[in-house]
């Protein structure tokens, strides 16, 4: 809400206060100042002037020659407007005069009549958007000033952002209201007074549906004329942000912004019949409202109906058909208390938020639509010369709404809640000055006029004497917590991420959603858990609009992202939850949301210099990665076994096995996926299930290093190309026994002379005892039944022993 | 024994008149050689008479001893002079980066959750986490957010097309949920904190995304008022911020909060005033929205809110970063790009 400080003077003396600090006071009582903007005329010599005469141009059509006056002697002006005559006052730039944006103003002759300076539209004072004619001034306001020197236009204007809890602060008086129990002063609501006619109402309200509608208040003023409003109201509204449109338009705008009402104003005689019913649409009916949309009604709208057809969505906007314009003379004023729900429920249907709407759905004082009404009955007798009716239609649908509610208070609840010191006299003074009733010692019975829906329950109370005592005049104090900090697997998450990092993966996040197009790339099938997809209901874009269901999709992304970057050389991890349609193993209602771990890497890995060629990325550096992993994260009992998946090559994968239970995949990216993804080279992955990989888990157990010499030797087996190397290994160290320091396979070799379908692996054996030198009987002994072990999955012992 | 008085006065001049250790080895022959003085002495003590050979040995013993000194003391220094040479023609180019390791970076999203974290477990809390496809029952219900609240429409909130419709599962729109999770599990006391992921129905700009991080505070004890929210908080700022940091507190409106309020932190950047990167001049940075937990809270999830009080707050990871860090826009924290990445640490 933007709030005019000349205007807000009306309701509340706040000198000598400088604007700063009334922002800094309505901040700390909860209303954000988003923007505080300086409104000053930027223009000079322009004055008001009187037009004594307006003549015809004599070579021109379209122009006239006017002669106008500060009071001294007349002088000639040419102008181009057509919307004043003789009489008027006018805004006169003098030559000499600079106009809003800077344009000089000087003396010239227009199709041979000489021009003393300009008459200026609205838009070439930067006062305002109209450009169709030049600004007229009220009668009121005499010839020779100088309008620079006009109060009203230099201002200060606060833009308030309010929260929803209080609608009670989005009007002039509610932000004086606020500012007045700071400042301990008085503030004024305006109390109209104006002539009545004493004549029957010609229209009858009826009000079908309480539920919407609390209370309907309707006035008739009759005679009215239809024009601009005067200078100063078009001023105000334009700093409060409004646009100006007519008299009796801008009269409930103005209502609006001073008492926080929304007013609507019919042309009574534009109503079909002689009387107003509010109830609920009929299926399949329509409405044109005041923005030119035709509306689709349902039962669920609530409205504004003549006897032939709905004339306004209630608290929302009105109708066309009984819309205010030029020629309308009887005005039927509606000021009406709406459910909130209802009028969110419309504004939201109709994608129609308006300033009406955006107060009833938070809750308008049911207490105000007489006064409102009677405000503008006021403003429109004065300023449109219209006769207002002395008799008032007030329908009371909902007597309940219009009861003050009363809360008892303890003492406690403050002291409670906000530590000590909030005793009996000082919660009494910070209430009233709230403008609460508040009556008794402990427990205070406190009375809660109307305007403030909000307050309900004790803990509001608690909220207001703070927020009025300042909440930075609260003393610091930190508690301590019994402690927990962090979990065993949030503390092995940290441990797997920290090695990942060290291994050369940076760590990327990704949001958490898939395309359809990626998921295309990947290429599996129904069967696939990866296809165990979650649809938004209603997605944004299309790029979220399915739950990943893979970690791999958003790392291939980010290669792609890199690689178009000209980044070839990506190492990439994320830790994650994916999301799978079956439902959570532990907790009801959602779907299964298991967290992964997930790595990429395309181009180089390593570290790089001069003169140090690095490996390119294949299988065997993921598996090399895992087995870091595994030593960094003291993960024994594990292995790796081929695995044809969709996505993956089908020679260059594996499926991981923890304790026997599969976690996950890891091995190079299907060349066709890289290929689809627009990357070359090998490309490796690696998804795991994080919770069985930080699961608390038995820790490893020092071995204390035998003193005693190694025995370090080379065998080399010839074997079938489908040997597992782990598969030897596990059997030959299984023959060394508790001898087998360790077993490092340096070498494998394919092809001549070894013939098709065999290999030779070469494995780096250490044999070591802890409690003496082995003797050459002894190793002697472990070689032979190792190589009997290896014989016995298939590998055949290279040369002799 | 005058050839040895005059061998042992000639021979520092000659030692010290060595440059190289060639020409030290040449000076060690004529001095201790087979055909040395000091040999020949030697090989004569046998002709001498048995009564002067003791103290011609001993002569021969002490001359020894002295030219070996001599000669040692000048090899060490001609080995270090060549040594000293050598790793002259060994240098290096000390600024040029020859190797460079592969450094793998944590995520700013990552550090700055551990680091948050890490403060308040100093504190005394917990670290916990929780689903991030929720129920509507945990991310409104239980947080005192009605039905007919703006935040449950779909303008705000993605919903997934799953399960029972009337358990709106969707994907929550803060860490919030756990407070009601955590609670319904565990009695007072409660000190807990609660990163992770939340959704909105934004579409990506320079200062939306649908998906950002959250870090959610919960404190519930019998005796914690107002002040221990203003406490906590400051105590936060000053350790993430710097120990210079205030902070001021203005009332605001979150549906499970009340008193609710909105967090700034005096800027780091600037005294106030001017064009500050950070603050805009304003000398205070918004941080995040806190309050003392509503008594609805704890009704839902079973605690008597007149037995115990407590407070909450909820910080956006990416917004903490950001102010700390100058990240901007938004999807930088989102693309990945590792010109970005690396800057991380
Ligand atoms: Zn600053």
């Amino acid at each position: 809400m933007r709030v005019s400080l000349n205007w807000l003077a009306d309701y509340i003396d706040l000198e000598p206060s400088q604007p700063e600090e009334i922002a800094q006071v309505l901040e700390s009582l909860g209303h954000e100042v988003e923007e505080t903007e300086r409104l000053a005329p930027d223009f000079g010599r322009v004055v008001t002037a009187r037009v004594l005469e307006v003549e015809a141009h004599p070579r021109a059509d379209r122009i006239r020659v006017c002669r106008v006056t500060t009071g001294g002697e007349p002088q000639t002006v040419v102008c181009g407007a057509w919307n004043f005559d003789a009489g008027a006052t006018v805004a006169w730039a003098l030559p000499g005069a600079t106009l809003s944006g800077g344009t000089e103003i000087g003396r010239r002759s227009i199709r041979g009549v000489e021009s003393n300076g300009m008459i200026c539209s609205e838009r070439e004072l930067g006062l305002g958007e109209d450009a169709e004619g030049i600004l007229v001034f009220d009668s009121g306001i005499p010839p020779g000033e100088d309008l620079a020197g006009f109060e009203s236009l230099t201002d200060t204007v606060l833009d308030l952002s309010i929260t929803p809890n209080r609608p009670d602060v989005m009007s002039y008086v509610g932000v004086a209201r606020e500012l007045a129990a700071y400042y301990r002063v008085d503030y004024r609501s305006p109390e109209p007074a104006f002539p009545l006619v004493d004549a029957r109402p010609r229209i009858g309200i009826t009000v079908d549906d309480p539920s919407g509608c609390y209370r309907f208040v309707s006035r008739e003023v009759r005679g009215c004329q239809v024009s601009q409003s005067p200078f100063w109201m078009r001023t105000r509204l334009r700093a409060s942000g409004q646009r100006p449109i007519s008299n009796v338009v801008d009269i409930t705008n103005y209502v609006l912004l001073e008492l926080g009402q929304p007013i609507h104003a019919f042309d009574l005689e534009k109503l079909g019949g002689e009387g107003i019913v509010v109830r609920r649409a009929y299926p399949g009916e329509r409405l044109t409202t005041l923005d030119g949309v035709v509306r689709d009604l349902t039962p669920s709208d609530l409205v504004v109906a003549d006897r032939q057809r709905a004339s306004a969505l209630a608290g929302t906007m009105g109708g066309g058909a009984s819309e205010v314009t030029a020629s309308t003379t009887e005005v039927l004023i509606e000021a009406a208390s709406w459910d909130p729900p209802t009028v969110l429920h419309m504004s939201k249907r109709h994608a129609l938020r308006t300033e009406a709407s955006a107060r009833f759905e938070r809750g308008v004082d049911p207490a105000l639509p007489p006064v409102a009404a009677a405000r503008a009955a006021e403003l429109v007798s004065g300023l449109a010369g219209g006769e207002a009716l002395a008799e008032v239609t007030d329908v009371v649908a909902r007597e309940d709404r219009l009861r003050p509610v009363t809360i008892d208070f303890e003492l406690r609840e403050a002291e409670r809640i906000l530590g000590p010191g909030f005793d009996a006299p000082r919660v009494t003074d910070l209430l009233s000055r709230l403008h609460l009733g508040a009556d008794g010692e402990d427990p205070i019975r406190v009375e809660v006029p109307t305007f403030r829906p909000d307050l309900t329950r004790p803990i509001d109370l608690v909220e207001e004497l703070a927020r009025l005592w300042g909440y930075n005049n609260f003393p610091e104090r930190v508690p301590r917590g019994p402690g927990g900090g962090r979990s065993v697997s949030q503390r092995r998450t940290r441990t797997l991420r920290q090695a990942l990092c060290g291994l050369g993966f940076s760590e990327s996040v990704s949001l958490s959603f898939m395309r359809a197009s990626e998921i295309e790339i990947w290429g599996w099938d129904e069967e696939d858990e990866r296809a165990l997809q979650i649809h938004l209901k209603n997605p944004l874009r299309d790029e979220e609009s399915i739950l990943r269901t893979t970690l791999l999709p958003g790392l291939l992304r980010v290669a792609r992202y890199n690689h178009s970057h000209g980044l070839d050389e990506v190492a990439v991890f994320e830790l994650g939850r994916v999301f799978l349609d079956r439902p959570h193993q532990v907790l009801p209602k959602v779907p299964d949301q298991p967290e992964r771990v997930g790595l990429l890497a395309t181009g180089r890995l390593g570290g790089s210099g001069l003169g140090v060629t690095r490996r390119p990325v294949d299988f065997y550096t993921v598996a090399a990665v895992w087995r870091a992993l595994s030593h960094q994260m003291d993960l024994g009992g594990w292995r790796l076994e081929p695995v044809e998946a969709a996505g993956w090559h089908p020679a260059r994968a594996a499926r991981l096995l923890l304790d026997g239970r599969p976690v996950g995949i890891m091995g190079e990216v299907h060349p066709a996926v890289v290929r689809r993804a627009e990357l070359s080279g090998r490309v490796i992955a690696m998804e795991l299930d994080l919770d069985p990989l930080v699961a608390d888990r038995r820790h490893w157990q020092f071995r204390a290093p035998s003193v005693f010499p190694p025995y370090t030797f080379d065998m080399a087996f010839e074997a079938p190309e489908d040997l597992a190397a782990d598969d030897l290994l596990s059997a030959t160290g299984e023959a060394a026994g508790d001898l087998l320091e360790s077993a490092r396979v340096f070498d494998e070799f394919r092809g001549e002379p070894l013939g098709r379908g065999r290999k030779s692996l070469a494995i780096n054996y250490t044999l070591r005892a802890p409690d003496r030198t082995l003797s050459s009987e002894e190793t002697g002994e472990a070689l032979r039944s190792m190589a009997e072990a290896a014989r016995a999955v298939g590998a055949q012992l290279r040369g002799e022993l | 024994m005058e050839s040895l008085d005059a061998l042992l006065e000639k021979a520092p001049t000659l030692v010290k008149g060595t440059s190289t250790l060639d020409e030290l080895s040449e000076a060690e022959a004529e001095l201790l050689g087979r055909r040395s003085v000091v040999a020949e002495l030697q090989r004569g003590i046998g002709r001498l008479p048995p009564e002067e050979r003791p103290a011609v040995g001993r002569a021969i013993q002490e001359a020894r001893r002295t030219l070996g000194n001599l000669i040692e003391t000048r090899r060490r220094r001609l080995e270090t002079e060549s040594e000293r040479l050598m790793l002259a023609s060994d240098r290096v180019d000390v600024s040029l980066a020859a190797l460079e390791y592969q450094e793998g970076y944590t995520h700013l999203i990552t550090s700055t959750i551990e680091e948050v974290c890490d403060i308040f477990i100093g504190l005394g809390y917990r670290v916990v986490g929780g689903p991030e496809a929720e129920s509507g029952i945990y991310n409104f219900d239980a947080l005192n957010t009605p039905p007919t609240h703006p935040s449950r429409l779909e303008s705000d909130t993605l919903y997934l097309d799953w399960g029972d419709p009337a358990d709106e599962i969707l994907l929550r729109t803060h860490t919030s949920p756990m407070q009601a999770r955590y609670m319904e599990k565990h009695d007072p006391p409660v000190y807990v904190v609660v990163p992770g992921k939340v959704f909105r129905a934004d579409t990506p700009d320079a200062t939306h995304s649908p998906v950002f991080h959250q870090i959610e505070g919960l404190a519930v004890d019998e005796n914690l008022t107002f002040s221990d929210l203003r406490g906590t908080l400051a105590y936060f700022a000053r350790e993430f911020f710097g120990s210079e940091r205030r902070i001021r507190l203005l009332p605001n409106f979150f549906p499970f909060t009340e008193p609710s309020a909105e967090m700034h932190a005096s800027c780091f950047s600037c005294e106030g005033g001017g064009q500050c990167r950070v603050c805009g001049g304003v000398g205070w940075i918004e941080l995040l929205g806190c309050g003392m937990v509503d008594p609805n809270v704890f009704e839902w999830v079973g605690y008597d809110p007149s037995q115990v009080s407590g407070f909450a707050f909820g910080m956006g990871v990416e917004r903490i970063a950001q102010v700390r860090h100058g990240v901007s826009p938004l999807r930088h924290f989102f693309d990945n790009d590792l010109r970005v990445l690396s800057q991380f640490r």
